[in-house]
């Protein structure tokens, strides 16, 4: 059956917003690296086939020298410190970024829309007691206490991933909670309470689409801004074992190379600009793109 | 007031109780052997891990422990840090005076700065220093931290060898050792003993160590501020009241300034505590790649060496700062919309 | 408050105004688009209309015909995304001295200086949101004394510096005679450049607070005429703890403050209940007998405009189709719209249904071509579809714009 755009007012509603969000060139400027990167850690077999097919996030190294060797034919981007192939970190690298990203915001997200909706829909003691748990979570910035879970569960990427999701998922639950409080006394909610629809149906057809906008754009900016608290716990040293693909490691390796000899102090440019290049041009893309869509959503700028 | 203060009061002793239960909670999943490696002191005791895990009851129930934990922190003792081999109560006003003065400076210059952007962005809507403004913000907002640190540190330190790492140069450390009677650490900052004693060379060797960890934090932080104020200015500046202001016959000036960069301020007070937030974890980065040990650097070195008693600490102090940051984000509040009134 | 009451021979002191009079105001094809994403709405299609000076003019209108749209552009406050695209506005600022020509100036030919100069002190506005219209976080008083600062400060000074030449305050020695000269320099030219430094300056800023204070303390008498009781105490409250009627009367004494010719009510009285509603329309018509020359009052209610108006403009659709003196148009009404509305409302001896009008108001992004009312109109014939109708004289200073009006029973 073929969907017809004008008649159904949702999907032209929708319709309506991709085109605004197409016709904002720093939108287009995001999807396009978006894309990139996608293709990048989807086909990262190809362009770079791992030399150790069972560990594939494993960079390959061509000595043990702390001295970066700048790029040459066998090394495109050159080597970093201990002799770590850049070219391959960074490609291996993009399939770590989306990985930290989509499981941290994936399981904020799925957490923090559950527990908003149903918090604020029903209210009462659950509310009430759920609320002022994330009053105390809130209280400590998203990096100290992700750092302290990390140091309680052990070093690791994957549990840098899970400490920031038990995190992060207390900014969903706020927000969305505020905007289902605010859609749970409207008119046309109260009517179908009135028609007697039941209250998932109330949710899941009345609310959720409506409160679900701010979460999208929240959750958008989060891909980029946990990328770059989990490289920087990564830096830090709380990360993968020295040689995983992982760009905020690569940026550490570099660290002790970010001034090269007197004569000629930017020598190492590449072992730090190019890692850091991309975890920019990562979070880059999806703030783009999440800017786009707040004002795509926002009601009091769409009709101009 | 009164009662305000009281509720205030309140709300300060639940957060912190909140987050004590949930680090202590946090803490508890470690094995009691592993817990009992933060007590070890000489090769001897290693040896006997069950023993030191008897003597300090690791194996009790959650209530006995923090019970415990808590009458010991009640009696100040906030436990032993590894990394800085001092208690952590006296190594907290050794690295504390250094984070303060970093956002000290950087705090004032993201106010302005933000407030002045926004409103400057807002006013010119679409103009070319709207659009700069915003692909300034929101490339401020994709950069992390660490790694604009450790650019401007490779262009400005090594490649121009203009602004040191550190927090002052190793002549004037040495010089401030060696003239205790003459140079009094008042506050623990640099630049501020340094003009209390009227030394300006030291003072300006602080200052030179600040150039590049204020202009980060700046950077970082101040995307937020101004995203925020330009857009609550724009819908200020659509409201009903601006017209009744330009039907008065108001000019421009007094529209924005008067009229809606006050209300556009009220918004703008409620990300402060987010701001707060921001320059703590900002401080974290700025203070591990500039070399300066300051509470920041503390955290990530406690981090990487598994200083449990520092990480606790430091979340229990996060705790504080952000009731304070409340409190004050009411008051700011009251003093800027009347409609709002302290009870 | 009803419609056919006006049909009535109630000619209590209203002039009716015809051609001959002077006018206050006179718009000339106005044209006004908004660019907005759906399309270009033409709000208003070259809108004729001339205010005579000294009445009370009413404009009607459903919502949505462009009636706000028409204030908002004499006052030059139309808003993102709307253009004045076309037309003139000549306002004649100077009361009509005699028989000699009033000197007229187009108002979309000015600077936005001129604009500001004018705004406020020859022609004011009344908002229907006191809530909205208020500025939330300033008291009221200052608010009020806004007005005063933008265009009553030369003579204010004037004021304050022979005040200080009589002796009375406290201030004595040389920080009076510093004020004096303050006063004076503002008083030759309240934008000058050297005001603007010295305001910055801590002790000669108290010349501005004196300013200020005079504002405050004329505002305070202006409330008190307006017939608010403790108007001392009321200047220092914040808009939200005030009455919904007092806040009324703020936007009313804000608009008054310097005695416009020219007295904008957009939708004035629209929201109220009805028995505020009477008190600020008593208030209004006052004022106009005393305080300003002339009103023109945005409505939709026939009731108001039938108790208040002189002359009256019906409008549709970006178009006006009617303009008439009151007691004509309720009389006898011309255009099919005008008789379409007036039937619309309910009578005192009403006893079948109301009459509504078939059809919708249309779309203003594609308005229909010719004259806009021709597919509601039961007249609507050939040229109606293709050609606009122009205004044509029916009568003494009764204009319409149709080919077919209803006919004529006067």
């Amino acid at each position: 059956m073929a969907v017809d755009w004008e008649k159904h007012p949702r999907l032209r509603e929708l319709r309506f917003t991709l085109i605004k969000i197409f016709r904002n060139p720093t939108a287009v400027l995001g999807g396009i690296l978006l894309l990139g990167f996608a293709a990048t850690a989807v086909l990262a077999p190809v362009i770079a086939p791992p030399r150790y097919p069972d560990s594939p996030y494993r960079m390959p190294r061509k000595g043990y020298s702390p001295i970066p060797k700048p790029p040459s034919e066998t090394n495109v981007f050159g080597t970093t410190s201990g002799q770590y192939d850049i070219f391959y970190g960074v490609v291996w690298g993009t399939r770590t970024a989306f990985k930290i990203g989509l499981f941290v915001v994936g399981f904020a997200a799925a957490v923090g829309i559950f527990l908003g909706t149903v918090a604020g829909f029903y209210g009462g003691l659950v509310d009430e007691l759920l609320m002022r748990f994330v009053d105390v979570v809130f209280a400590v910035p998203t990096l100290v206490l992700a750092m302290a879970i990390v140091v309680a569960f052990g070093r690791g990427l994957e549990n840098i991933m899970i400490a920031l999701a038990l995190v992060v998922w207390r900014n969903y639950v706020r927000v969305m909670r505020a905007g289902v409080l605010t859609l749970r006394d409207k008119d046309y909610v109260q009517a179908a309470r009135l028609m007697g629809v039941s209250d998932v149906k109330i949710m899941l057809r009345h609310i959720l689409p409506n409160a679900i906008y701010p979460v999208l754009v929240i959750a958008t900016m989060d891909m980029g801004s946990m990328v770059i608290t989990a490289s920087f716990m990564s830096f830090v040293g709380l990360g993968a074992p020295k040689g995983y693909a992982d760009w905020g490691q690569m940026v550490a390796l570099a660290r002790n190379y970010i001034v090269g000899p007197p004569e000629d102090p930017l020598r190492f440019w590449y072992t730090i600009v190019i890692p850091g290049g991309c975890i920019v041009l990562f979070v880059l893309a999806w703030n783009l793109i999440g800017d786009a869509l707040r004002d795509a959503f926002d009601p009091r700028q769409r009709r101009r | 007031m009164g009662p305000f203060i009281l509720r205030r009061l309140f709300f300060l002793i639940f957060v912190l109780f909140g987050v004590s239960v949930l680090i202590f909670g946090i803490l508890m999943s470690f094995s009691p052997e592993r817990r009992a490696a933060a007590y070890i002191t000489t090769p001897q005791q290693a040896k006997d891990l069950p023993r030191l895990v008897r003597t300090y009851g690791l194996d009790d129930p959650f209530y006995i422990q923090y019970g415990r934990w808590v009458g010991e922190v009640a009696a100040g003792n906030l436990g032993w840090s590894l990394v800085a081999a001092q208690p952590v109560w006296t190594a907290f006003w050794m690295y504390f005076p250094v984070t303060l003065e970093l956002n000290l400076y950087a705090a004032p210059l993201i106010i302005w700065f933000g407030i002045w952007l926004g409103t400057r962005s807002a006013i010119h809507r679409d103009d070319w220093f709207d659009h700069l403004s915003r692909v300034f913000a929101i490339i401020g907002w994709s950069l992390p931290t660490f790694l604009f640190a450790l650019v401007l540190l490779m262009v400005f330190y090594g490649y121009f060898r203009m602004f040191p790492p550190g927090i002052i140069g190793d002549e004037t450390a040495l010089y401030i050792m060696n003239h205790p009677e003459s140079f009094s650490r008042y506050t623990g900052m640099v630049t501020v003993d340094g003009i209390l004693n009227g030394n300006w060379r030291v003072a300006l060797d602080g200052l030179r160590h600040l150039v590049l960890p204020v202009t980060t934090q700046v950077i970082v932080v101040v995307a937020l501020l101004m995203r925020v104020m330009r857009s609550g200015m724009i819908e200020e500046l659509s409201k009903d009241y601006v017209i009744t202001a330009r039907a008065k016959g108001a000019d421009d000036r007094t529209v924005h300034l008067r009229h809606a960069r006050k209300n556009a301020l009220i918004p703008v007070v409620t990300v402060a505590g987010q701001l707060v937030a921001f320059s703590m974890e900002g401080s974290i980065a700025v203070e591990v790649v500039f070399n300066r040990q300051g509470m920041g650097w503390w955290l990530a070195e406690s981090a990487t060496q598994l200083d449990m008693p520092v990480l606790m600490g430091m979340c229990l102090f996060m705790g504080l700062v952000f009731v304070i940051t409340n409190l004050v984000i009411d008051i700011l509040y009251a003093a800027i919309d009347p409609r709002i009134r302290l009870v | 408050m009803s419609a056919d009451m006006a049909g009535d021979d109630r000619r209590d002191g209203r002039r009716e105004t015809g051609a001959g009079a002077h006018p206050i105001l006179e718009a000339k094809d106005l044209v006004v688009n908004f660019y907005t994403y759906e399309g270009v709405v033409k709000a208003l299609n070259g809108v004729s209309l001339t205010i005579p000076h000294g009445i009370t003019f009413g404009l009607v209108g459903e919502s949505g015909c462009g009636k706000s749209v028409f204030v908002r552009s004499l006052m030059g406050l139309v808003q993102e995304p709307g253009r004045i695209d076309g037309g003139e506005l000549i306002f004649y600022p100077g009361p009509p001295s005699g028989d000699g020509p009033v000197q007229g100036v187009d108002l979309l030919r000015q600077p936005e200086s001129y604009l500001q100069r004018i705004r406020g002190d020859r022609i004011s506005m009344i908002f229907q949101e006191p809530n909205a219209a208020l500025n939330p976080i300033m008291t009221v008083g200052e608010q009020v004394a806004e007005s005063f600062l933008f265009h009553r400060v030369r003579e204010m000074s004037e004021k304050i510096a022979a005040d200080l030449g009589a002796g009375g305050g406290r201030t004595t020695g040389p920080v009076k005679a510093v004020l004096r000269v303050l006063c004076g320099i503002s008083a030759r030219n309240p934008h000058a450049r050297v005001l603007r430094v010295l305001n910055r300056v801590p002790v000669l800023k108290r010349w501005r607070r004196r300013l200020l204070r005079e504002a405050l303390s004329r505002s305070a008498e202006l409330l008190g005429r307006l017939g608010i009781s403790n108007p001392e105490e009321v200047i220092r409250r914040y808009p939200h703890n005030l009455s919904g009627g007092m806040k009324h009367r703020i936007v009313i004494a804000m608009a008054l403050a310097c005695k416009p010719v020219l007295l904008i009510a957009d939708e004035a009285t629209s929201n109220l209940d009805v028995t505020i509603q009477a008190q600020i329309l008593d208030l209004l018509k006052g004022l106009k007998e005393t305080e300003i020359s002339s009103v023109l009052l945005i409505t939709h209610d026939l009731g108001v405009v039938a108790e208040t108006c002189d002359r009256v403009g019906v409008m549709y659709a970006g178009n006006v189709c009617e303009i008439a003196n009151v007691g004509e148009l309720f009389r006898n009404p011309r255009h099919p719209y005008t008789q379409a509305l007036l039937n619309a409302v309910p009578k005192m001896a009403q006893t079948g249904p109301l009459e509504s009008i078939e059809g919708t108001v249309p779309n203003l992004v594609d308005p229909p071509p010719g004259c806009r009312f021709h597919p509601r109109c039961p007249n609507a014939g050939e040229p109606c579809r293709e050609v606009f109708p122009e205004m044509r004289e029916m009568g003494v200073g009764h204009r319409v714009a149709c080919y077919f009006p209803v006919e004529d029973i006067g």
